[in-house]
């Protein structure tokens, strides 16, 4: 047995002339939580639906377990999936319902009653088994879908952005949910969602995709503390991009000249060389706004409070430097009133960051290649 | 005056339904209720040589008891329909499961064709069966020219056998559509979870398309039966003596014989049989559900 339990070995999916899936390879470790993340058409369901069997890739091959399952209807495959809308059935009961898969098996009936029980306590929803899926809540649809997958004990366990129509308040406590299920039960769960939150604090790592392909596939800390392209940085969360020129290459960061001529210091790929010109990436609540001046060296930038949101535990200001794009800047509330503690618009500012929270990446994607 | 009757609309929201179903429910009334009504009264009647003659007695149900022909053509007009049901079924199942999954154009065109002959007149679509079956009719002459037969085949035409295709020709629409109509409503996700957790497409079918076009299927057999067991025209036309059903004979009590208070009683009888099949069905599936009711 392998000891990756998925593994996409360039795999491509072409409808017509669209690539929804480009040459895409990655592996799945045994009992890990991936997600797949990226905006809608990004291939993200796509991929998924191939590893159930809904779908054939054009080229590459597929594992699971070791096992390639190119011909494998979806069937013979020892995995299942948590559909989007639930696809529960309608025309059976909640116990039918999750007793399907074992009964598909032709497993006795006490064995199934008794597993069904089990499943049913698992994801918490004792003594509604007789009842029928309209006569459930949305949450409560998610959970029989949940079990109704996980009761075969698949190999890989497929959501398909299965909190998506879910209200805020359901959503967040079915994330814990799922986190203590997969836990308990220990399976590999590949996770579709668009949602970059659900995905950061749900998985072990995290391929974003776009365009059909992977951009970056890594945990959630990296993936959010060191994007490796553009498009990841602006997709998940939010992001200062501060166009500039590498001036000079020291060690593992460079320093950058911004527009408007201040200079500042950045971790850089090694593609990064004196001359090119790069954004520099800076989180808005990485970044220290005060109003009186610092030590010299410390500051990196200099503008001015353009705009002033108030957003109940943090305050995001909009901060205009003498050139370039304006700079956002999150700040906690940790004062005793917001009116005493707010910046007003129009205050000088200074801004700074400490070491290694600026990141380089090329100014466009077709120059980064070329470098 | 306008702004009042809004007012009051929204006050009392059953007026509203009062107004949307007292027409119908007025159209129920008289045309089938009263009539009804005057059936069962009739039933009791006395038919003498002089005419009709008011009275109460169970003459009628005694003279449809005692005499076998009548209950013996009662369960052949029933076998005959069940008959017409089962075919039509057979044929549509799969046309209808073939034209659900057809793309859009497809689709169109043969749902066209279905109902074309729908649209033509009943007569013709039953007499149309005589050049096609008659002695001298294309599958005669058919059989002739490529000489599997030596001489016309006359079992064709004027028995069981015309009359139950006949009907089953005319009556395919009734199975077609609402068997197309459930299939075409079934969510294809649902046969991708069934496919997902392990079945494969023949347990797909029996567990979850099969009893989700229960509905389709039990409207078209009621429609289909009703009908068939209702004929009158094309026995009549196409079923010479060994081909005739229960509805030649009720008719010949008011065309005929004008027997009214025996044909009250042959009526009474159509209709309790056609009851009790609504009462089993609607046991079997939802009957709004037959014409896209949601549950």
């Amino acid at each position: 047995m392998s000891e990756f339990d998925l593994e996409f070995r360039g795999v491509s999916k072409h409808f017509g002339e669209v690539r929804a899936v480009d040459d895409v390879s990655f592996q799945v470790r045994r009992g890990e939580f991936l997600s797949l993340l990226g905006p809608s058409g990004c291939g993200k369901t796509t991929s998924l639906r191939m590893i159930a069997g809904f779908e054939r890739p054009t080229a590459g091959e597929i594992f699971l377990g070791g096992r390639s399952v190119g011909d494998t209807p979806p069937y013979r495959r020892n995995v299942n999936t948590v559909f989007q809308h639930y696809a529960l059935f309608p025309h059976k009961n909640v116990f039918d319902n999750v007793a399907f898969g074992l009964r598909m098996k032709r497993l006795a009936a006490a064995e199934i009653a008794g597993r069904v029980e089990r499943m049913l306590a698992l994801v918490e929803l004792p003594g509604i088994a007789r009842r029928f899926p309209n006569q459930l809540s949305g949450g409560q649809q998610q959970r029989v879908a949940l079990a109704r997958a996980l009761i075969n004990e698949p190999t890989v366990l497929l959501l398909d952005e299965p909190l998506g129509a879910l209200d805020l308040k359901v959503r967040r406590r079915m994330q814990q949910e799922l986190k203590r299920i997969h836990r308990e039960v220990g399976v590999t769960f590949v996770y579709v969602t668009h949602d970059q939150e659900e995905a950061l604090t749900m998985s072990d790592r995290i391929a974003v995709m776009n365009h059909g392909r992977v951009e970056q596939l890594d945990t959630s800390a990296a993936i959010y503390e060191r994007p490796a392209t553009r498009f990841v940085a602006n997709f998940i969360g939010l992001t200062n991009l501060l166009p500039g020129v590498v001036e000079r290459r020291d060690g593992s960061s460079v320093v950058v000249q911004l527009e408007g001529g201040m200079r500042v210091g950045a971790e850089a790929p090694s593609s990064a060389q004196a001359g090119a010109k790069v954004d520099v990436a800076v989180r808005p609540e990485k970044i220290r706004m005060t109003v009186d001046k610092p030590a010299p060296g410390a500051v990196s930038l200099e503008g001015t409070v353009a705009e002033v949101v108030y957003q109940g535990a943090l305050t995001e200001y909009h901060v205009a430097p003498a050139a370039g794009p304006p700079v956002r800047v999150v700040a906690q509330n940790t004062g005793q009133t917001w009116e005493a503690e707010r910046v007003p618009v129009g205050r000088r500012v200074y801004l700074s960051w400490p070491d290694g929270a600026a990141l380089v990446l090329p100014a466009d994607e077709a120059a980064g290649d070329d470098a | 005056m306008r702004e009042e009757i809004l007012t009051r609309l929204y006050r009392w929201p059953w007026l509203k339904i009062v107004l949307f179903v007292v027409p119908a429910l007025a159209l129920l009334l008289v045309y089938l209720v009263i009539p009804l009504c005057m059936l069962v009264v009739m039933s009791f009647y006395r038919s003498t040589l002089f005419g009709i003659v008011p009275d109460f007695s169970w003459n009628n149900y005694l003279h449809f008891a005692r005499n076998p022909m009548f209950p013996n053509l009662l369960l052949r007009s029933i076998r005959m329909a069940l008959t017409v049901t089962a075919i039509s079924l057979l044929v549509s199942y799969p046309f209808a499961y073939f034209l659900a999954r057809a793309t859009r154009r497809y689709k169109t065109a043969l749902l066209i064709l279905v109902m074309v002959p729908f649209w033509t007149s009943y007569l013709i679509r039953t007499m149309s069966w005589l050049p096609i079956l008659g002695i001298k009719g294309v599958v005669n002459y058919s059989l002739m020219s490529l000489q599997i037969v030596s001489s016309p085949i006359e079992a064709f035409l004027f028995n069981e056998f015309s009359v139950i295709l006949t009907l089953t020709h005319i009556y395919l629409p009734y199975m077609v559509i609402p068997i197309y109509l459930s299939l075409d409503r079934l969510d294809g996700r649902l046969l991708e979870a069934a496919g997902d957790l392990g079945a494969n497409p023949a347990r797909a079918f029996w567990h979850v398309t099969l009893p989700l076009s229960l509905p389709g299927v039990v409207g078209g057999i009621v429609m289909v039966f009703i009908a068939g067991f209702g004929a009158y025209v094309t026995p009549k036309l196409l079923g010479g003596s060994s081909g005739i059903m229960f509805g030649n004979v009720l008719a010949d009590q008011y065309s005929g014989t004008f027997n009214w208070p025996f044909g009250a009683v042959l009526a009474l009888i159509m209709i309790a049989v056609v009851f009790v099949l609504l009462t089993v069905a609607s046991r079997v599936t939802r009957l709004d559900a037959v014409f896209g009711g949601r549950a």
